[in-house]
């Protein structure tokens, strides 16, 4: 009877969140769910002109096709270690920006600098590439630099050692006001008067920061990690289209440069597609096993 | 003691302005050499010439794009669309977020719900379904096209979420106690306290709406619908000089697609670069959640 | 979403180079020009009955949709607020010809593509529509298509005939599937490759003009070394030359190759009668190995393989480089912008080098042009052929003369580049017609009546006038030196095409095949890392061999079996 009641009080309790989920529900459904039958597409040789209804089904074929096709092993290497070290880089960059920022005492400086460090986020790398390839040529203002100081120029953008560092340090460049954004709100967000308390104890600014504004972001920050897990195999199609050259296929080719070149024959629906839900179930295996992996060592919920 | 802490924390202060003004240069730098590019000649700029002042300067290309009808016309549909698109955007990450960021005990279908919404974070139909789903709905060549597909972003949602779980417990239980519903702790205790994470997610949101061009082009039927970007984006390709035929000679020769190009970026990003210093006060501000106790 | 938008940038510009192609001129309607005939075309048709008259109005309206990719409006003069909705061309078409043309929708033409394979993807096409060759053959293979045979025998106009007929019927038959007509269409043929050089440059250093690669290595070297820019500095290359050197837009090598009797990624008829691919032949070998060698030397910049066409465009705008193969329009852009930097420079362009005494000869690539088809459940298909007609009808001079009372112009709100369809003859009768008028000192041009391709000659016109009068308009100088010149772009490649030492037509023109879609990607990339990594010398030229073996395996062979067969059963002979 106890029990009962309990319950009938919870489900009081928790109906309206059950309502204040509705629209966003309606909105999923329709708009994120519905789409989903699309996925199909993997499975069949899609031809738009008879739809999904009738276009045949082929099984796995796609897939077969599109992991066996030369180099797609290579690519799939490329892939993995472009975004691995955009993950890294691009959650540690800004973390330790959003650090030093808040170290800043004068606010005019501070939103100066927080303006200038998101700029770059506006730009296009169809913008980019032409600025990027001038200052990393033979002739630009690093080799200038590099031979200023007696060593050999590089030919950076032409060199498979180099490529990977510049995809990603420019990446990273690009995105990292972004990120700092969200890192920033977690340390505004922790409680100033955990601070107090510890100058009262003497704690010195590095200790304040290792023990209450690093634990403080925590949360964000193991989430941050974790939805970026889901991106794991996006290397970053528009930069490395724009930037990569024959020579450097070797290490620049990716999974979305490689699908964008079968299209340019004729439009690979079917292959793009199955491509698609490889990239769609990695991430969902990798996003989960960090979810519960955070769970279980620091008892948090991500989402 | 005391003076040497401070000494080695002037050193700090030192370094950090050095190090972070060196990287405010590298964010500033392009943009600088960007809008020199927008300001400088089409000879110069097709020469590659302009470095970090404007070569041969003119505002021609800042004229071509703003004299327009279709200028003006497109800029009132994406303010429509940003402050429809965000309002709608916010509401919906607010109603979503807050019963998720409740714990198991608290909402028993919490982690249903939650990789219900997680999994369209990683699963999507692709470019044709989602044209024929929003066709279907009957929202082609409206403002809704551009706004109800999108109307829920979970990425942002899982961020405020996780920013509404670090507001402490008790300020919630009080009000509870008090009787307040739901959505009144929801509208006069978790967004006040949010503001930082509002702006935050409020400054993407806005960025996102101002900045998405496709869909423009996908869900319009004519470009006297096309929102700024979407304007702006088939301005600069359509004098693309690779395509050059005898159809399309004339008076665009002095613009070059590099000034436009660039002319455009500036023109997209003012209207934030506007908006953020204002959002910026909250967050550089700290909140002191503690002082509810008090 | 990003991924398709760039997919669709290319073939874009794939399709602009298409349009280029059907733009320019067939060698049989050389010299043909007939200012006889002054008939009006509906009159000219009296033996048939008068219900077929090529432009009779429909006694009730008749409703034809469409869709459109469209560009703005260029000209200075345009009439504001003017859409493809509200175009002179639709009021004149409803009441000459009682047809409203309806668009489902209007796109900006860079995305035309992507929104069309949507609607056909939702079931959702209009009664007309233009369409490439490889849609056209999908349309055909699910027999969706209008036969038009009956409506373009009774209702084509004499103009919109010899138009399309200026091929031989290579365009007709090719539209021609089980003797019905699917599709109307003109045939073109490709950019002619010419080597465009600086003049002043040649002078500066007291250098002939080459005619031979031999000699062109020669210059090239020169170039490099002796500073023939002379401002004391060591600041400028051989030979222009971006990443997509084999298969690019411009600043290539694909004159390069040509002049050496290589022609990658095209099929020429073999010894054997039977298509062989270009890019795995020796000569490519040896062209490769020359190309090797310049990069040791110089000629060509260091980093050339980083770079696109534009950023390559930017060296010969700023005057570092100053030899380059291309097509006639270069005067256009970039050189114009060039002189504008640099008033003394001065380009000229020249006939393909030859190689060991062997012309060297172009590459041209027959194409079909756009294709107007009607969907099978339209009830009026002849609709489509009057309004083909209707456009040639509105290109009578009195329409496209500024100074006349008819004109139907941007100015007065007609913009001709959004009406569909469209059908173009060649250059060549403007070319003639355009330098006539200048050698006489005409004012005006005068055209013929039925001249075709008036609207062309009166920019031509305007433009070689505006250069007269002001020698430094290099805006006017670029489409005067492009079109109008005797030694200018279209003047050398019509020469070039009238010799038929000079050239060799790439024999597939049929949709990719089966294999080249499968494997096309990867074969390419094959031959792209290769070739670039033997010239910049990070692979040895005996690689070549190894890389033909590959290309066989990976499926080349197949590609040429299939290329074979589509050749015997459907190439136009």
């Amino acid at each position: 009877m106890k029990i009962i009641m309990a319950r009938k009080r919870s489900i009081r309790l928790e109906l309206p969140l059950h309502l204040m989920l509705i629209p966003g529900i309606l909105v999923t459904l329709v708009y994120a769910y519905g789409p989903m039958f699309g996925i199909v597409m993997a499975f069949q040789k899609y031809q738009p002109f008879l739809g999904f209804l009738k276009s045949k089904w082929i099984g796995l074929a796609n897939f077969e096709y599109v992991f066996n096709l030369p180099d797609f092993n290579q690519v799939l290497y490329n892939t993995f270690l472009i975004s691995i070290l955009k993950i890294f880089f691009a959650l540690v960059v800004p973390l330790i920006l959003a650090l030093l920022l808040n170290e800043v005492a004068k606010d005019w400086f501070k939103r100066l600098i927080q303006t200038s460090i998101f700029l770059p986020f506006f730009l296009s790398w169809a913008v980019l590439g032409g600025v990027m390839i001038e200052i990393f040529s033979l002739n630009g203002p690093i080799n200038a630099m590099l031979s200023g100081f007696g060593l050999e120029r590089i030919m950076f953008m032409g060199s498979n050692q180099w490529f990977v560092s510049i995809l990603v340090g420019s990446d990273v460049w690009k995105g990292m006001g972004y990120n700092m954004i969200i890192f920033l709100a977690a340390i505004v967000g922790i409680n100033a008067h955990l601070y107090e308390a510890a100058e009262v104890d003497g704690a010195g600014k590095w200790k304040q920061m290792i023990h209450i504004t690093l634990p403080g972001m925590a949360p964000i920050i193991i989430l941050m990690c974790t939805l970026s897990l889901g991106g794991i195999l996006n290397a970053g199609f528009d930069q490395i289209l724009i930037l990569y050259n024959p020579i450097v296929y070797e290490s620049g080719d990716v999974i979305d440069t490689f699908v964008y070149r079968l299209g340019l024959f004729d439009q690979q629906y079917s292959p793009a597609a199955a491509i698609g839900l490889f990239k769609s179930v990695i991430s969902v295996v990798l996003v989960t096993l960090s979810y519960y992996l955070a769970y279980r060592l620091s008892n948090y919920r991500i989402f | 003691m005391f003076y040497k802490q401070s000494l080695s924390r002037k050193l700090f202060n030192v370094t950090n302005v050095i190090v972070l003004t060196l990287i405010t240069l590298l964010g500033i730098l392009p943009f600088i050499h960007l809008l020199s590019v927008s300001l400088s000649s089409n000879v110069a700029a097709s020469a590659g010439e302009v470095s970090l002042w404007p070569v041969g300067f003119t505002l021609d290309a800042y004229h071509f794009l703003s004299k327009k009808a279709e200028f003006i016309r497109s800029f009132v549909i994406s303010l429509e669309r940003v402050v429809l698109g965000t309002a709608i955007n916010m509401l919906l990450v607010f109603l979503t977020a807050y019963p998720l960021s409740k714990t198991n005990e608290q909402f028993r279908f919490r982690t249903v719900y939650v990789w219900f919404f997680a999994l369209t974070m990683f699963f999507g139909g692709g470019l044709i379904p989602s044209y024929i789903v929003v066709k279907e709905t009957g929202l082609m060549n409206s403002i809704w096209a551009l706004v109800l597909p999108g109307a829920l972003n979970v990425w942002n949602a899982v961020m405020m979420l996780n920013f509404f779980r670090g507001i402490p417990r008790e300020m919630e239980e009080a009000a509870t106690i008090d009787g307040a519903s739901h959505l009144s702790v929801l509208w006069r205790i978790y967004l006040p306290i949010s503001l930082p994470s509002i702006a935050t997610i409020g400054l993407f949101t806005v960025v996102g709406h101002w900045n998405s061009w496709f869909d423009g082009i996908l869900y319009m039927n004519s470009p006297e619908k096309y929102p700024l970007q979407t304007y702006l984006s088939t301005l600069v390709t359509a004098i693309n000089v690779k395509s050059i035929t005898i159809e399309n000679m004339s008076a665009l020769q002095n613009l070059s697609e590099r000034t436009l190009r660039t002319a455009q970026i500036f023109l997209g990003a003012l209207p934030i670069m506007v908006v953020y210093p204002f959002l910026q006060k909250y967050f550089v501000k700290g909140i002191t959640v503690g002082s509810v106790k008090e | 979403m990003k991924r398709v938008t760039t997919s669709v940038a290319l073939i874009s510009t794939l399709l602009a180079t298409m349009l280029l192609a059907a733009c320019s001129n067939n060698k049989e309607t050389a010299g043909e020009s007939s200012p006889a005939n002054t008939a009006t075309a509906s009159s000219s048709q009296s033996a048939e009955p008068v219900s077929n008259d090529p432009l009779g109005k429909y006694p009730e309206p008749v409703t034809v949709t469409q869709v459109l990719g469209f560009r703005p409006p260029e000209e200075a003069d345009a009439l504001q607020g003017v859409t493809p909705e509200t175009n002179g061309y639709i009021k004149d078409l409803k009441e000459m010809l009682n047809i409203e043309l309806k668009y489902k929708w209007t796109v900006p033409s860079d995305q035309f593509d992507q929104k069309f394979n949507l609607a056909i993807a939702s079931g959702d096409l209009p009664d007309m529509m233009m369409v490439d060759y490889n849609t056209f053959v999908k349309f055909k293979e699910q027999g969706i298509l209008a036969d038009l045979s009956e409506a373009y025998q009774n209702y084509a106009s004499p103009t919109l005939r010899k138009i399309i007929e200026s091929d031989g019927g290579f365009a007709l038959k090719a539209m021609t599937s089980d003797n019905k007509l699917l599709g109307l269409a003109s045939s073109g043929e490709g950019g002619v490759q010419v080597l465009w050089i600086r003049k002043d440059w040649l002078d500066n250093l007291g250098l002939q003009a080459p005619t031979s690669i031999e000699e062109l290595e020669k210059v090239a070297d020169a170039f490099v070394k002796n500073d023939p820019d002379k401002n004391g500095k060591n600041d400028t290359y051989g030979l222009a030359l971006n990443k997509n050197f084999a298969a690019g837009w411009g600043f290539d090598a694909k004159g390069f190759f040509q002049s050496s009797g290589s022609y990658p990624f095209a099929w020429l008829k073999g010894a054997d009668g039977k298509l062989i691919p270009g890019e795995i032949q020796p000569e490519t070998k040896a062209a490769l190995a020359r190309l090797q060698s310049w990069y040791q030397s110089g000629i060509l910049e260091k980093e050339f393989a980083l770079k696109d066409e534009d950023k390559e465009s930017e060296d010969l705008v700023a005057g570092k480089v100053g030899i380059s193969f291309g097509e006639w329009w270069y005067p256009n852009w970039p050189l114009n912008l060039n002189k504008d930097k640099d008033p003394k420079a001065d380009w000229i362009q020249l006939e393909l080098p030859s190689l060991n005494g062997n012309p060297g000869k172009t590459l041209i690539s027959r194409g079909i042009g756009a294709i107007m088809v009607v969907k099978k459940d339209f009830e009026h298909p002849e609709a489509a052929i009057k309004m083909a007609n209707f456009f040639q009808e509105l290109q009578k001079p009195k329409y496209v003369d500024k100074n006349s009372p008819d004109f139907k112009g941007p100015k007065t709100g007609y913009n001709y580049s959004w009406y569909q369809p469209r059908y173009y003859s060649g250059f060549k009768d403007i070319f003639l017609a355009v330098n006539e008028a200048l050698d006489a000192n005409k004012e005006k041009l005068e055209l013929p009546e039925d001249f075709i391709g008036s609207g062309e000659a009166q920019t031509w016109f305007d433009a070689a006038k505006k250069y007269q009068a002001n020698p430094k308009d290099n805006t006017a100088w670029g489409m005067y030196y492009s079109r109008v010149a005797k030694d200018g772009g279209i003047a050398v490649a019509e020469k070039i095409k009238e010799d038929k030492s000079k050239f060799v037509y790439n024999e597939y023109y049929g949709p990719p095949t089966p294999t080249q879609v499968e494997k096309g990607a990867s074969l390419n990339k094959l031959t792209n890392e290769t070739f670039t990594k033997i010239i910049m010398g990070s692979a040895q030229i005996s690689e070549f061999d190894k890389y033909v073996e590959d290309w066989k395996k990976l499926g080349g062979d197949d590609i040429t079996r299939e290329v074979n067969e589509w050749y015997d059963k459907n190439a136009v002979k």
